[in-house]
Parts: structure tokens; C-alpha cells; sequence
């Protein structure tokens, strides 16, 4: 997919490209927010990544602007600061993620890719599949290749969130704040013991597993 | 042009402002009273001096101006307090006491006039003294003046105007003295609150202004700048410890990274090891490098604001079950019991996920010193002062007494906790989170030695009810 990365820090700018290269995605880089803006504008982006703080024109401004232009382009926005007020401000102004510095680079992939999904997955879906596995989200009911799986209401939701991401890496951080809505750091990974307990629920019993631990990330849900 | 340097001083000042007030004020005042009195003695005069007339046109209606003369002469020689002077319709003294008029005789309208009056005391000596008249034309040409003499009255205004110039005298030194002594005081406040700003300014957080304990607007003053001197220091003494607890907790880790990535290097160039794991575990150091320094700014910052900057209601109760909920599997996990008590809608007022964080710090602790077949419990309820009390009672090793204040600071971790994971920063952020919600925590001992284990810890987070 395409991103346009807006950030004034060249150096952060162009090693997120390179990450961004190497995951295979399509990368372009604005170096503050005037230059972002005619960049938002000229071309079409599935993502784009816009740093809060620049010189000439700050993020939210920026966002707000495009906005209003009727640009509907999923944002994500990084900031230095990680107030709960700033990151209000800047989901107000239009940004739909928001990841506070210092921030693990898989954490800035798995939430484009998980911004650009959610774009394409718009409508309203009342049965997800992935795989041999299906959920029914009026019945709450899932089941693996036929075979029905119990999950306790907080595992449901948890399966529901990688399963609306399958293929893609979540990390913990996304899973505890999409799935428990906590924005905070547990000092334990808490949320890998939840993962176990639902990849024996899930896996157990089968020949190829389906959750996988993507290392230095997080989790991914494979067909 | 510069002014000299007791010139530009606000005693100096104050002063010379007390001095032009008092002058001013008594220059108005003065002039008032003279005014005043001067004045009464003329008006005074007139009014005598017009009666007199009045007897005298009186005189001359019955019986013409041969009565009047007659009339004139009988009164200048009585013992009368008036001078007379008839005059015919040429300005020819006719009658009277005084040789000439001291009136222009031009003058048609009745005229006042101050004048002098010459006269001889008992022993013979000339005197003068001073005297006020008016002077009429009648109906048939003559001119008639009557004087009288306001020496005395004039005396008195004399003695009032003397004394009112000895009181101006008076007046400079007293506005002085005024002066000085005010401005002595406000500037000595002031140089008070000079002597300590400029010894802040020079480095000294700890010069305070002192207080006179007279509660007027310098010790108003004071107070208000002692207290921001006290944040100040409070701030400045966070931000350095925070720093220096950066340098000193983010070296070791940095320092391990860089000299795994250098072995790392040696050994995959060498052909001895898996590049890959060599990143892996430099990635899951810098991991935690990452999240220390997350955790320093989180407490820096609510120690820096002191409060909750925008504090919402919330139910904690639920919080509190919401948080669990999440570490109740880690719990089954290390086979441990975990049992809840929460009191349904407990309300604080406070920020949701620093609470949060707070909580699941606790139970983190809880869990991770907890041995196999211990229990880990969370209560929430209210307590009879209304406070709301969180508390996470575990059956772990436990803190001994002397040392519980110690593993609020940051970075300490006790011996026995060494080798478990986590940066010593949890309880105090904790503490942090519980202060800036004008609450606290408390750390107790557990439920006592069971089966040689114990005494375990009971940690309680107390906040004011919302």
C-alpha cells in the first residue's frame, strides 16, 4: 500500500521508509507540514503517518485541513507527547490512531496496516472467516473447521479483533487498548498469557496452528 | 541623564510625594483659613459701619444736612469706634475726623476702601492703625464717609497667618519624618524579597523570604512567593532526580545492548552465530530500555503537574474488576488463588488509565512475588472517613517495615527482588498516580507467616471520594 510519512526528523522519516520498503509497502516522505500537505493533496494514499509537532504547520492543523477538503485518508498520528488531553486532541482533529514516542517500529507497521484495513473493511459484517475458523457475531458462536470452540466474553473479543486482522500483526499495546480500552503500559506481558489461554482454545487438537507469535511484535492470526 | 542612586530609590521617592502632599494640602489649608478670617474682618466692619449709616441717613431724612452735621460733630467727639468725614458736594472737608478721605470723592456709588487712620495714644505718641470705610453721596451733592478701625481684627488674621507659617515649617520635617518612616518599611520588605530572589537567581532554591507574621500585603507577598519557591524546588529537585535516574537506569541497559550487538557482530563475522537472535535480543533490550524511560516520564510528569490536570468521575469499582479480570489468568497461571471483594459504584475523580496503571502495577507486583499455591487478593470499598480504599493483599515475602518508604523512591529494588523482572519504578509510580489524585498509598504487612511463607504485603491505594 501507499504512505506518506509527514515528519520533520529526516533521519526518524527516512528509516521508517525503509521499514515501511521492507514490509513491502510503497513509501513517501514530507519533511514538514506545508510540504504534507501539497503531498496529501497531489497524490492517493492508503496511510498516512503524520508527526504532531512540525515546523510551519503542525499535524493537527494539518489533519483538520484535510479533513475538511473531504480527504478521508487514515491517519496516524505520532507524538512526543502522551498525554490522555493530546491524544483526544488529535483523534478530535481527525487522526484515527495515535502512537506516543519512544515506539517500537512494528507497532507503527502493525497499526498502518491495520489503519489501511480498516478502510477496506467498512461495512457492517455479521460473520467473520478466517480460515477453518468462524465467528458469528449475532450468535457469538465460533467454531473451527465445523468443530465448536467455547470462549469466555473477553476471549471472544480478543479472537474478533485478530480475526477483523488477520494476516497482520497486532501487538500487545493494540490488543490492550482495542480489546480491554486501557492505554497504559502493563509492566508483565499480561496479554501473552490471554493469548495462550486462547491458542489452546483454538489450536489445540489441530495440526497447524493458527496464532502465531510474531517476535519483537506481536501476534498474527493466519488463515 | 542618570540619577544618582539614593535618588532613584522608592524611599526616596515615597518621600518626596509625602512631602508635596503635605505641603499642598496645608497650603490649602492655610490659604483657606486666611481667607476665612481676613474676610470676616471686613464683612465685619461693613456690617458695623452699615448700621451706622443707616442711623446717620436716618438723621439726615428728619432734619436735613444741618441735622446730619449736627449729628456727625456730637458722634465724632462721643466715644464712638467710627471716624467721620462730612464733605460738600466739592469734596470740602466739612465736618469730621479725618482731614482727607481716603476715597477717590469721583466716586459716585457708594465706595469701600481700606485706609490708614493716624491717631495719638495716651501719652501722646503717634500711632497708625488700620481702618475700613465707605463713603456715600447723598441726595443733595454732599459726601459722607464713615471708617472704623479693624486694627484689631487685622491683628488677630496677623497672628493666625504667623501661626499658620510656623505650622508650613512644621509641615516639611512631619512629611519628611512620614516619608522616611513608610517608605523605611516597604523597603525593607522589599529588600527582603530582593535579598532572596536574588539569592534564587544566583542558584539558592532553598532562600525563602522571611514572614513578619502580620499578615498584611508583604507577608501575603512572601507566603505566595515561598510557596512558589517551594514548588520550584520541589520541580526542579524531581526534574534532576528523574534526570539522573535516567543516566543511571538507561546506562546499564544501553550499555548491555551495545556490547551484545558488538559480540554479536564479532561472532556473526566470524561465522560463529545466528544474526537473527543477535537483533531478537537487541530488540527486546532496547524494548525495555524503552519502556523504563516510559514509565520515568510518566511519574516525572505527574509529579511535575502535582494533580490530574482535567479529573473525571469514574466508577472504580468496575476499573478495578475491568484490571483484574485482566491479571486473574496470570494468577491461574502461577497457581496462585485469586480472590475479589469489590463494593459496587465506587466513585473517584481522577484519570481512568493512570488508575488503571496504578492498579495493574500492584496486582503485577502481587502476582510476580506471589509464590506457587500463595493467593492474591483485591478489595475495593469505602472506608468509614468516606475515603475509597483499593487494596491488593498478596501472601508473598512481603516488605519489611524499615524499608517500606525506601521502595517508593525510584530505581530501589530490595535484595530478594533482584532477580525478578521490572525497573523499580512500579510502586513509585503508584505512589505518584495516588498523590496526584490528593490521594496516597499505604503499604502494610499481609495476612502473616503461613507454613513458612509470608508475611506477604498489603498495599492500598486511598483516594477522596468524587
Amino acid at each position: 500500500m501507499r504512505i506518506l510519512v509527514i515528519e520533520d526528523d529526516a533521519a526518524a522519516a527516512s528509516a521508517m521508509c525503509r521499514g515501511l520498503g521492507e514490509a513491502g509497502h510503497e513509501c513517501m516522505t514530507a519533511a514538514d507540514g506545508v510540504f504534507g500537505l501539497d503531498a496529501a493533496r497531489a497524490g492517493t494514499f492508503d496511510v498516512m503517518v503524520v508527526d504532531r509537532m512540525m515546523p510551519r504547520m503542525d499535524g493537527v492543523t494539518l489533519v483538520e485541513t484535510l479533513r475538511r477538503e473531504g480527504d478521508q485518508t487514515p491517519v496516524l498520528f505520532l507524538s512526543a507527547l502522551g498525554e490522555i488531553e493530546d491524544r483526544v486532541t488529535g483523534l478530535k482533529a481527525g487522526g484515527d490512531d495515535y502512537l506516543v514516542k519512544p515506539y517500537a517500529f512494528a507497532e507503527l507497521i502493525a497499526r498502518v496496516e491495520a489503519l489501511a484495513r480498516r478502510r477496506e473493511t467498512g461495512s457492517v459484517q455479521t460473520l467473520l472467516r478466517t480460515g477453518e475458523l468462524e465467528m458469528d457475531l449475532i450468535g457469538r458462536r465460533v467454531t473451527r473447521a465445523g468443530k465448536e470452540i467455547d470462549l469466555q466474553p473477553r476471549e471472544f473479543q480478543l479472537l474478533e479483533y485478530l480475526m477483523r486482522h488477520a494476516g497482520q500483526s497486532v501487538t500487545r499495546t493494540m490488543l490492550l487498548e482495542e480489546v480491554w480500552e486501557y492505554h497504559f503500559d502493563p509492566q508483565t506481558n499480561v496479554i501473552d498469557v490471554h493469548i495462550s489461554r486462547l491458542r489452546s482454545k483454538i489450536d489445540k487438537g489441530f495440526d497447524r496452528p493458527m496464532l502465531q507469535t510474531v517476535r519483537g511484535a506481536g501476534y498474527r492470526l493466519d488463515a | 541623564m542618570r540619577l544618582p542612586a539614593l535618588a532613584r530609590t522608592t524611599p526616596f521617592r515615597l518621600t518626596l510625594i509625602f512631602l508635596s502632599l503635605f505641603a499642598t494640602v496645608a497650603a490649602i489649608f492655610l490659604a483657606y483659613i486666611y481667607i476665612a478670617t481676613a474676610g470676616e474682618v471686613t464683612r465685619q466692619a461693613d456690617r458695623e459701619i452699615g448700621r451706622e449709616f443707616d442711623s446717620l441717613q436716618a438723621v439726615y431724612a428728619r432734619g436735613g444736612i444741618t441735622a446730619l452735621n449736627q449729628e456727625v460733630i456730637q458722634r465724632s467727639v462721643g466715644d464712638r469706634p467710627f471716624v467721620y468725614l462730612l464733605m460738600d458736594a466739592h469734596a470740602k472737608p466739612v465736618t469730621g475726623t479725618l482731614a482727607r478721605t481716603p476715597v477717590d470723592p469721583a466716586l459716585k456709588a457708594p465706595a469701600e476702601t481700606g485706609f490708614r487712620i493716624t491717631d495719638t495714644d495716651p501719652d501722646g505718641a503717634v500711632v497708625h492703625t488700620q481702618g475700613w470705610g465707605r463713603q456715600i453721596r447723598l441726595p443733595s451733592g454732599e459726601l459722607l464717609f464713615v471708617g472704623a478701625d479693624i486694627s484689631e481684627g487685622r491683628a488677630a488674621v496677623i497672628r493666625i497667618v504667623r501661626a499658620i507659617e510656623g505650622a508650613a515649617v512644621l509641615v516639611i520635617p512631619l512629611g519628611l519624618v512620614v516619608g522616611l518612616v513608610v517608605s523605611r518599611n516597604v523597603s525593607r520588605s522589599l529588600a527582603e524579597v530582593n535579598k532572596a530572589v536574588a539569592a534564587v537567581e544566583g542558584g539558592d532554591l532553598h532562600a525563602r523570604i522571611p514572614v513578619r507574621g502580620v499578615r498584611d500585603e508583604y507577608d501575603e507577598l512572601a507566603l505566595r512567593l515561598n510557596g512558589m519557591l517551594d514548588r520550584l524546588e520541589r520541580l526542579m529537585g524531581g526534574l534532576r532526580h528523574a534526570g539522573d535516574a535516567i543516566a543511571h537506569d538507561l546506562r546499564s541497559p544501553l550499555t548491555r545492548l551495545r556490547a551484545r550487538l558488538e559480540v554479536a557482530l564479532m561472532e556473526v563475522e566470524a561465522g560463529h552465530a545466528d544474526p537473527r537472535a543477535a537483533l531478537v535480543q537487541a530488540l527486546e533490550d532496547s524494548d525495555a530500555v524503552l519502556r523504563t524511560f516510559s514509565a520515568v516520564l510518566a511519574i516525572t510528569r505527574l509529579e511535575a503537574a502535582g494533580r490530574i490536570v482535567e479529573p473525571k468521575p469514574f466508577d472504580v469499582s468496575e476499573l478495578a474488576g475491568g484490571v483484574a479480570e485482566l491479571y486473574e489468568v496470570l494468577c491461574e497461571e502461577k497457581g496462585q488463588d485469586f480472590g475479589m471483594e469489590l463494593a459496587p459504584g465506587l466513585m473517584i475523580k481522577g484519570d481512568r488509565d493512570f488508575v488503571a496503571q496504578a492498579l495493574a502495577n500492584l496486582l503485577d507486583n502481587a502476582v510476580k512475588y506471589t509464590p506457587g499455591g500463595g493467593a492474591v487478593m483485591l478489595r475495593a470499598r469505602r472506608r468509614g472517613s468516606g475515603e475509597i480504599e483499593i487494596t491488593v493483599t498478596d501472601t508473598g515475602p512481603g516488605i519489611p517495615e524499615e524499608d517500606r518508604d525506601r521502595v517508593l523512591e525510584r530505581f530501589v529494588r530490595l535484595e530478594q527482588s533482584r532477580s525478578a523482572p521490572g525497573s523499580g519504578l512500579g510502586l513509585s509510580l503508584v505512589a505518584a498516580v495516588a498523590t496526584a489524585h490528593g490521594g496516597r498509598l499505604e503499604l502494610d504487612e499481609g495476612p502473616g507467616m503461613v507454613d513458612g511463607k509470608g508475611p506477604g504485603l498489603r498495599t492500598a491505594l486511598v483516594f477522596p471520594p468524587a
